[in-house]
């Protein structure tokens, strides 16, 4: 590691370690476990590779597997902490929850699929797997995002703000993987491809650097999001958490039976009247 | 042709800042929210507020008055009085906005509020909204360009006025329905 890595390095465990400590004195766990479980598990694997390069050495295949690994348990982790907040306050909406649930739950096996075929379709390289896979997951968890803000606003449902917090820092370190992956998987694929090769052996010598230069570049950035977005959750978190919301009492169910049907029939008839007005 | 990475960044971009604007809080659409609705607030709901100027953009429409104008007022005056009709017009669309989407948003608070909500309605909800705003927009411009007779938004006045009627009922409705089960101050 360069001095700029072990420098993002430690400041990235130490918002890790500042983070699940307000994430605990808070009790997060209470309310949005999942999230919860995420702080620890990018603890965890940060504290399990720092623990493999002090073993197995930095450039060590372990500290290679072990990195690439750490990174699809976060983003399975993340995941996990997406599902939480879709459903996070909409549930108590029983009749928009039951069909905000499906458009979700779709969306999300259509983009795993979509990803899952995308990193099937890769060389068997660790790297370039890793990297297609983490960066399809990051694009769903932004498109999934993206949904689920819409409908929300569009129903008048506002997130509270430690949420929106949680939200924004997950929408950040997608955004910046997303990009960053799709960048190192051009360049693993591209004119680094023989790097991987057997058939290229000769050409491993001279194309080692170049390809820890990318790793190491590529470390940098994703080390820096986190930071960020940390930064973002600690910030959310510095303050005791409000009580919870009451759950809404509902209206009765013919209220919606009886007005919708006639609100959509007048919305009609302004479109009809406005179509009549564009008519020569 | 743009590759692989050039459509990952700009979708990227794009859904960041999507996200990003739906994530600043803005006071003005927080007062929209249900956190503040209550019962009370349906009767002050704002059905169709401009209908009481239908009156008088009537008669700013009416195709009497043109004809008045053009045959009795100096050419330069009648222009000045057509044009400023058609910004009253056009302030007029503005305001059957207003009314569309006040509309359309109790239709979306009460779905939000139902235990039961119909895919269909909702759907339907959506499309009518999204037809409205390409609508309204075709209408606005015909209206700018003066490609759309004034006295054409005549028809509208009168619709709008029924509307106003069936939502005070509707609203009453409402209003009845869910007096003493709602809470104060509902949160979302």
């Amino acid at each position: 590691m360069n001095h700029l890595e072990t420098f993002l390095f430690w400041s990235t465990l130490s918002f890790e370690i500042t983070l699940c400590g307000f994430v605990f004195t808070r009790k997060v766990q209470r309310i949005l476990p999942l999230f919860a479980t995420y702080t620890y598990v990018v603890l965890a694997g940060a504290i399990g590779i720092l623990l493999t390069y002090e073993y197995f050495g930095f450039y060590s295949p372990t500290a290679y597997y072990a990195y690439w690994g750490t990174i699809l348990l976060n983003a399975a982790a993340r995941s996990l902490a997406i599902v939480e907040l879709c459903r996070y306050g909409l549930r108590a909406y029983r009749g928009i929850w039951a069909l905000v649930w499906r458009v979700l739950a779709a969306l999300s096996v259509l983009l795993l699929i979509h990803a899952a075929t995308d990193a099937w379709g890769q060389p068997n390289k660790v790297a370039i797997y890793g990297a297609t896979l983490d960066r399809d997951l990051a694009l769903a968890s932004i498109v999934i995002l993206a949904v689920l803000f819409l409908i929300r606003k569009y129903y008048g449902l506002a997130f509270e703000p430690l949420q929106r917090a949680i939200a924004a820092g997950i929408c950040f370190i997608c955004a910046v993987d997303v990009i960053g992956n799709t960048i190192l998987r051009n360049i693993l694929t591209g004119y680094l491809f023989s790097y991987f090769s057997i058939n290229q052996k000769a050409l491993w010598a001279a194309l080692s650097p170049q390809f820890e230069r990318v790793r190491d570049t590529w470390s940098t950035i994703h080390l820096f999001s986190f930071m960020v977005s940390m930064g973002i959750w600690c910030y959310a978190l510095r303050k005791p958490l409000p009580a919870p919301s009451e759950s809404p009492v509902l209206l009765p169910a013919e209220v919606y039976r009886e007005l919708s049907p006639a609100i959509n029939m007048r919305l009609t008839t302004f479109n009809d009247r406005l179509v009549e007005l564009l008519k020569p | 042709m743009m590759n692989d990475l050039g459509i990952a960044v700009l979708l990227a971009i794009a859904l960041s800042g999507v996200l990003l604007w739906l994530l600043i809080p803005r006071h003005k659409s927080s007062r929209n929210t249900l956190a503040s609705f209550h019962p009370d607030a349906i009767n002050a709901f704002p059905a169709a507020k401009h209908y009481g100027y239908f009156p008088q953009i009537r008669q700013a429409l009416s195709v009497a008055d043109s004809r008045y104008l053009i045959e009795n007022a100096p050419s330069q005056v009648a222009k000045q009085a057509l044009r400023e009709r058609r910004a009253v017009a056009r302030r007029f669309l503005k305001g059957l906005h207003e009314d569309f989407s006040n509309l359309a948003r109790l239709g979306r608070i009460i779905a939000a509020l139902s235990p039961e909500v119909s895919r269909e309605q909702e759907t339907e909800r959506l499309i009518l909204s999204l037809k409205f705003q390409i609508l309204y927009t075709l209408v606005w411009l015909r209206l700018s360009t003066g490609n759309l007779p004034l006295q054409q938004l005549e028809h509208l006045t009168g619709l709008v006025g029924r509307l106003a009627k069936r939502m005070d009922e509707a609203m009453a409705e409402v209003s009845a329905l869910s007096a003493g089960s709602l809470p104060k101050g509902i949160s979302a």
